[in-house]
């Protein structure tokens, strides 16, 4: 037999495979199978949770309730990300490192925003929510500032690697023709991303429309807060008005978006 | 005549590889230089050097009488020298008169460049130097939405606008077909010949170089071929010039 069929090398990613699903195979036999592995009561509310998507609660209360949450929803979102915004153009800037030139300051200062970035995402939002709550309390400042903190993080990064990736040679072209590193920021930089960077901001907004929803748990009001309460009295009916009025705001936001890009990128 | 650049025993080397050996040549003010010679021949590091981007391993360049070490303020050097390379250096998501009006960027402070993108500043520059490259109806128009050979004409409007006094020009027309070249070459000529502007270009085209240029310095090998008036080249000396090695 040919002695290169018996190389490890060949075969590595076989060998994986097999020991991953030998891992799968065993792990089976470590589960209790009785009848308590699922709820028994599970099935019957799950089929009425079911059953309530089609019947939402749209009486009058309910939907203007639905409407206010969503308001407050939207308003955390978006007062949310306009500090987003501030924190990832600052910070994004820095730590793409394209305002120094190369040498040693750029070796400390992209490295140290870079760093502050990583930490503000590092922790979720929901942990930065209960941190706030319980520093300044049940305060819409508390959901704002703990949205705008991981989100920055995210949105600084993504702007700092866009900076970092676009093309060298029409900045050099500036630079040839006298542009300062801001300048260059402001007729090279900037433009080059425009696009990108909004249609990503937009994903971003969608997003923390989400997160403010969930983040409404901890106590700070919002569809979230509303969807928590309904379950509690188990009035599925009402779960679902919420949900439903949750992606209509994620489906205008998208809509926005789409028009937005369309706009930037003819 | 008054010498614009003077150049005495410029090496440059990566590494290890030797891109140029002691290099040696004076271009006088108004003159028309073509660069010619094969593929890795150190035309793109000759203009590279010249325009301040590399540093020269040894030798010293003298633009004006001025060591160009001394030029290191970029704004200043931006009214000495202006570089036109292939499409790629203008910004495409930008209307054209802003990539234009970028040539008024050594001039202009960060307030009134930033101002500039809401409410052009300046803007009869950019407006006469779109006219003089044929481009009157494509102010407010996305640059990328320009073809290659108009994209060039903004690029060569970008530097009447920054109206240096030597232009180096690193394969200004390698992208574009034979008619759009030879328009973009006649119009780079024309405006240097019109700004009584020193011009250096690298071409592929030894045709172009010797209809449009007074001089031909050919590079081979990192070292000066033959530095002679177009008038005085002959095929002889281009065929040997481009002749591979194994043959020679």
């Amino acid at each position: 037999m040919d002695k290169r069929w018996l190389n490890f090398e060949l075969h590595k990613r076989k060998i994986l495979t097999l020991i991953l699903l030998l891992a799968f195979m065993l792990s089976l036999f470590f589960v209790e199978w009785h009848s308590n592995l699922i709820h028994s009561g599970g099935f019957i509310t799950a089929k009425q949770i079911a059953a309530a998507f089609f019947t939402p609660d749209l009486s009058g209360d309910i939907l203007l309730l639905a409407l206010e949450s969503s308001w407050t929803t939207l308003s955390y979102a978006a007062a949310g990300m306009s500090l987003v915004i501030i924190i990832a153009f600052f910070f994004g800037i820095f730590a793409s490192g394209i305002l120094v030139s190369e040498g040693k300051i750029k070796r400390y200062i992209r490295p140290l925003f870079r760093g502050q970035l990583g930490i503000m995402r590092a922790i979720h939002e929901l942990v930065w929510a209960w941190l706030f709550v319980a520093s300044i309390g049940l305060s819409s400042f508390a959901a704002i500032f703990a949205l705008a903190i991981p989100y920055g993080g995210i949105l600084g990064r993504i702007f700092a690697d866009m900076l970092e990736d676009i093309p060298r040679e029409p900045i050099k072209a500036l630079e040839a023709a006298g542009a300062s590193k801001i300048q260059a920021l402001w007729y090279g930089y900037l433009p080059m991303v425009r696009a990108s960077i909004t249609s990503y901001a937009m994903y971003r907004f969608e997003c923390a429309i989400r997160s403010s929803a969930i983040m409404s748990f901890v106590g700070i009001g919002g569809l979230g807060y509303q969807i928590q309460l309904s379950l509690d009295d188990l009035h599925y009916d009402e779960v679902w008005t919420f949900v439903f009025f949750l992606i209509a705001l994620v489906l205008i936001i998208d809509l926005w978006s789409n028009q937005l890009r369309k706009r930037l990128v003819q | 005549m008054q010498e614009a650049i003077s150049i005495t025993q410029i090496s440059k080397s990566y590494e290890r590889k030797i891109a140029l050996s002691s290099l040696s040549f004076t271009v006088n003010k108004g003159e028309l230089v073509a660069l010619i010679g094969p593929s890795g021949a150190g035309k793109t590091t000759l203009l590279n050097l010249l325009a301040a981007i590399l540093p020269p391993s040894q030798g010293h360049i003298l633009i004006d009488r001025q060591p160009l070490s001394e030029l290191m303020d970029h704004k200043k050097r931006a009214k000495k020298i202006g570089i036109i390379r292939q499409q790629f250096d203008l910004v495409g998501e930008l209307p054209v008169i802003h990539n234009v009006l970028a040539g008024r960027l050594s001039e202009w402070g960060i307030f009134k460049s930033i101002l500039s993108m809401l409410v052009p500043q300046d803007k009869e520059y950019a407006v006469q130097a779109l006219i003089r490259v044929g481009l009157t109806d494509k102010l407010y128009e996305k640059t990328s939405s320009l073809s290659g050979g108009e994209q060039q004409r903004v690029a060569l409007a970008r530097l009447l606008v920054q109206s240096p006094e030597i232009v180096l020009a690193d394969e200004p027309v390698a992208s574009l077909d034979p008619a759009r070249a030879e328009d973009v070459l006649e119009l780079l000529v024309k405006i240097a010949l019109e700004e009584n502007q020193t011009l250096i270009a690298s071409l592929h085209s030894v045709e172009y170089a010797r209809k449009y240029f007074d001089r031909l310095i050919a590079l081979k090998d990192g070292e000066i071929f033959f530095d002679l008036p177009a008038s005085s080249v002959t095929d002889d000396h281009i065929n040997s010039l481009y002749r591979l090695k194994e043959l020679s």
